[in-house]
C-alpha cells in the first residue's frame, strides 16, 4: 500500500470511530505541482487527501483557529518533524493541549515521503532528539557563514537591501504558526511601537522585532520564507537564531512540550558573556 | 504598412527619451522578485516574463508615501503638502492585464474626489504595453472579458513580431503619439507580421458568477466558509493585485511634529474593520474573503460598471495556501443561482 493510501485509511478510521472530529491535511492544488491545506470531517472525503513530496506547508497553525479545539475534541493533522515540534512549542506556550492532537507524521526526503511511527506528539521525542544532534553537527550554511564574515556595515547593507523590498503585508506573520498573538506588537497604536509604513526604518523594525520574537521558538519550517511575496530570505535570520540558541543554551526549539522558552527562563549556568 | 520598433533600437529610444527628460521604466528582476524599475539600457529589461511578480500599480500608488508634514506650535499649526512630481515617464513593457488595472482604478480614484497622488502620476506617465505571446497556468484575462492584446489602459500597444526582432507599434492615445515623437526616426515602416497572441482558456462563466453574487440570499451562504477555510489572511492577494487599492492614513511622529503617510492596507486583515469598541463587523476570515470577492464583482461593478479584476492571476499564483479569485469564481459558476 502506498503511503498516501495508508494515511488515507488511517484518517478514515479516525473519523469513522469518532476519535477525531477533523483531519487537517493536504489536497490537490490549482496545478499538478501545488498542494493546498484541506479540512476533512466526513470519512468519505478522505480520498481527497494527498501525501507526497510537494506537501511542504506546516499546517500546525490551523489548530489555533478560534474555537477549533474549544470543545475538547481531537483533531488529526499531517505533520512533518518540524510540525511536531510546533505542536510542542504551542503546548508549552499554553496555546493548545497536545492531548487533542493526533499526529499523522511524515518526513520528506528528496522526492519521496516516509511514514513516521507515532500518534502523540511525545511519541516523536526520540526522533526530535536525534534531529537536534544532527542540527548541532550540521555546519553553518554557506550563506550564514558569508553573512557572519561580513563587517557590521556590510551586513547592515545586505539586510537593508533585502528589507527594502518588504511591502509590510505581514504574510510572514500570518503564515507562521508561532505568531499566535491575538494582537501583534506592530498592530499596537497606543503607543505605536513600530512604524507601520513600509519605508526602510519601518521594514527594519518589523523584521527585527519578528526575528527576535522567534528566537528559540522558530522550528525552521519555512512557512514564512515561502509566503513572503517578495522573496526576502527570512530563513537566514531564523537559521542564525537557531544556531545561536543551540550553541549558547543547548536549546532546540520544540524538543518536547515541557521545554521552557529560552528567552523567558533562567538557568544558573546560562552563559553571561554579554553582561558587563 | 505598420510602424515597427526593432529591439536593436530600443536602447537608442531610451536615450532619446531620457534626453527629453523622460524617465524610462520597465520589467526588471530585483533580487529574486520581478517588478518595474528604472532602466538605462534595454539589456536590463526582462521581457520574457509572463508577468512581473509586483504590479504596475506601485508606480502610481506606492506602498507608502508621505502626504503632508505637520508641526504644531504655541501660536500656529504649520503643514506642508508632499505631492508627487510631474516628471514625465515612460513605462515600457507593461502587460495588458496590468495596464487595464490602472484604467479600472482611475474610476475609483476619481469618484468622490480626484486623488492627486494617483492622477499626477497617471498624467505624467505613458504606458507602452506588450501583447502576450505566452501565458501561464494562472492567467485568466479572457475570463474577465479582456485578452492578451487588450488595449485598455495603455497608451501604446506593441505586438511582438513573429521574427522575435521587435514589435508592431499601435498608437492608442494622444499621450502615446506624443511619446513617439522623440523616437520617430527609430521607427520603421514595415509589413512584418505579428506573432499570434497567447491562448488563454476561459475558466468560468462570469455572468453566472455575478448573478449568484447579486442574490442577497447568497450573502450568508455556507459556501463562503467552505471556500475560504484555509485562508490565513496574509494579504498577499491584495498587495499583489493590480486593482486592489485600499489604504490607511498614519501619522508618524508625535502630537507636535510628524508626517502623515498613506500606506497600503488590506481587507484580508482582521484589523481592517476592527472598531475601537472591539466590535468587528467582519470578524471571520470568510467574511473578509467574501468582501474581497463582493467588492470586486458586485459593489465595484455596480458603481463603476466594470469589475475590479483583470484576471492577472496573481492572487492564485502567489497565495501561500493556493486560494484565489479563480477557484472561488470557478466554484460559484457551478452553483445553482
Ligand atoms: S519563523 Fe518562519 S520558519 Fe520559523 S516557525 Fe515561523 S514560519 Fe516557520
Ligand atoms: S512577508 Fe515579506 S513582504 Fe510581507 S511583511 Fe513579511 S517580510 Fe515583509
Ligand atoms: S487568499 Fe491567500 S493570499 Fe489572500 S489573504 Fe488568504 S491566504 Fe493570503
Ligand atoms: S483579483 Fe486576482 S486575478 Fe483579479 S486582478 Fe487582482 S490579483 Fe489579478
Amino acid at each position: 500500500m502506498s503511503i498516501q493510501q495508508q494515511y488515507r485509511s488511517r484518517a478514515k478510521e479516525l473519523l469513522q470511530d469518532g476519535s477525531v472530529k477533523m483531519v487537517i491535511g493536504y489536497g490537490e492544488g490549482t496545478t499538478a505541482t501545488r498542494r493546498r491545506p484541506i479540512f476533512i470531517t466526513n470519512p468519505d472525503d478522505t480520498d481527497r487527501l494527498v501525501l507526497d513530496a510537494a506537501c511542504k506547508t506546516n499546517l500546525a497553525g490551523y489548530l489555533l483557529r478560534e474555537g477549533l479545539l474549544a470543545d475538547q475534541k481531537s483533531v488529526a493533522i499531517f505533520l512533518s518533524p518540524s510540525g511536531v515540534r510546533t505542536i510542542n512549542i504551542l503546548a508549552s506556550e499554553s496555546q493548545l493541549s497536545s492531548a487533542q492532537v493526533v499526529v499523522l507524521g511524515f518526513q520528506i526526503q528528496g522526492d519521496t515521503v516516509k511514514a513516521l511511527e507515532g500518534t502523540k506528539a511525545s511519541d516523536f521525542s526520540p526522533l526530535i532528539a536525534k534531529r537536534k544532534e544532527k542540527r548541532k553537527a550540521q555546519p553553518s550554511h554557506e550563506m550564514t557563514r558569508k553573512l557572519e564574515q561580513m563587517t557590521p556595515a556590510e551586513r547592515f547593507a545586505f539586510w537593508e537591501g533585502e528589507f527594502s523590498r518588504c511591502i509590510k503585508c505581514y504574510a510572514c506573520r500570518a503564515a507562521c504558526p508561532m505568531c499566535w498573538c491575538r494582537r501583534c506588537v506592530v498592530d499596537n497604536n497606543q503607543p505605536q511601537w513600530v512604524n507601520t509604513s513600509s519605508h526602510t526604518l519601518g521594514n527594519l523594525e518589523w523584521n527585527l522585532v519578528r526575528a527576535f520574537h522567534l528566537a528559540g521558538r522558530c522550528v525552521e519550517c519555512g512557512n514564512c520564507s515561502e509566503a513572503c511575496p517578495v522573496n526576502i530570505p527570512l530563513h537566514l535570520l531564523n537559521r542564525r537564531m537557531t544556531e545561536e540558541v543551540l550553541t549558547a543554551f543547548d536549546h532546540y526549539p520544540g524538543a518536547d512540550e515541557h521545554q521552557e522558552p529560552v528567552l523567558a527562563s533562567f538557568r544558573k549556568d546560562d552563559p553571561e558573556t554579554f553582561i558587563l | 504598412m505598420t510602424k515597427i520598433l526593432y529591439s536593436d533600437d530600443l536602447t537608442a529610444c531610451f536615450s532619446a527619451w531620457r534626453k527629453e527628460g523622460t524617465k524610462v521604466l520597465g520589467p526588471v528582476q530585483q533580487a529574486k522578485t520581478s517588478g518595474f524599475g528604472e532602466v538605462q539600457d534595454a539589456k536590463e529589461l526582462d521581457l520574457d516574463l509572463v508577468l512581473t511578480d509586483r504590479t504596475l500599480k506601485e508606480l502610481f500608488f506606492p506602498r507608502t508615501e508621505p502626504m503632508l508634514s505637520y508641526s504644531i506650535g504655541k501660536q500656529q499649526i504649520d503643514t506642508s503638502e508632499f505631492l508627487p512630481s510631474e516628471h514625465p515617464c515612460i513605462i515600457f513593457g507593461a502587460r495588458p492585464c496590468d495596464a487595464a488595472g490602472m484604467a479600472i482604478d482611475d474610476e475609483l480614484f476619481n469618484w468622490d474626489y480626484r486623488d492627486e497622488y494617483w492622477f499626477r502620476r497617471r498624467d505624467r506617465s505613458v504606458i507602452m504595453t506588450i501583447a502576450c505571446k505566452e501565458s501561464d497556468d494562472f492567467c485568466m484575462c479572457t475570463s474577465l472579458g479582456l485578452a492578451p492584446d487588450s488595449a485598455k489602459g495603455s497608451d501604446i500597444l506593441l505586438r511582438p513580431l513573429t521574427s522575435g526582432k521587435g514589435w508592431q507599434v499601435e498608437e492608442l492615445t494622444p499621450k502615446g503619439s506624443k511619446a513617439l515623437l522623440p523616437i520617430a526616426s527609430l521607427l520603421k515602416e514595415g509589413t512584418e507580421e505579428a506573432a499570434p497572441t497567447a491562448e488563454v482558456p476561459v475558466l468560468f462563466d462570469l455572468e453566472a458568477c455575478t448573478t449568484w453574487l447579486a442574490n442577497p440570499e447568497n450573502f450568508e451562504s455556507h459556501f463562503w466558509k467552505e471556500i475560504s477555510e484555509r485562508c490565513i489572511g496574509c494579504g498577499t492577494c491584495t498587495y499583489l493585485c493590480p486593482t486592489c487599492h485600499c489604504f490607511d492614513i498614519q501619522d508618524e511622529g508625535d502630537t507636535y511634529e510628524g508626517i502623515r503617510r498613506k500606506n497600503w492596507d488590506s481587507c484580508s486583515f482582521q484589523l481592517f474593520t476592527m472598531h475601537t469598541s472591539g466590535h468587528n463587523p467582519r470578524n471571520t476570515q470568510s467574511a473578509r474573503w467574501r468582501q474581497r470577492i463582493m467588492h470586486k464583482f458586485n459593489y465595484f461593478s455596480d458603481k463603476f460598471s466594470v469589475h475590479s479584476c483583470t484576471g492577472c492571476g496573481r492572487c492564485t499564483r502567489e497565495c501561500p495556501v493556493d486560494m484565489g479569485v479563480r477557484e472561488t469564481l470557478q466554484a460559484i459558476s457551478t452553483l445553482p443561482k
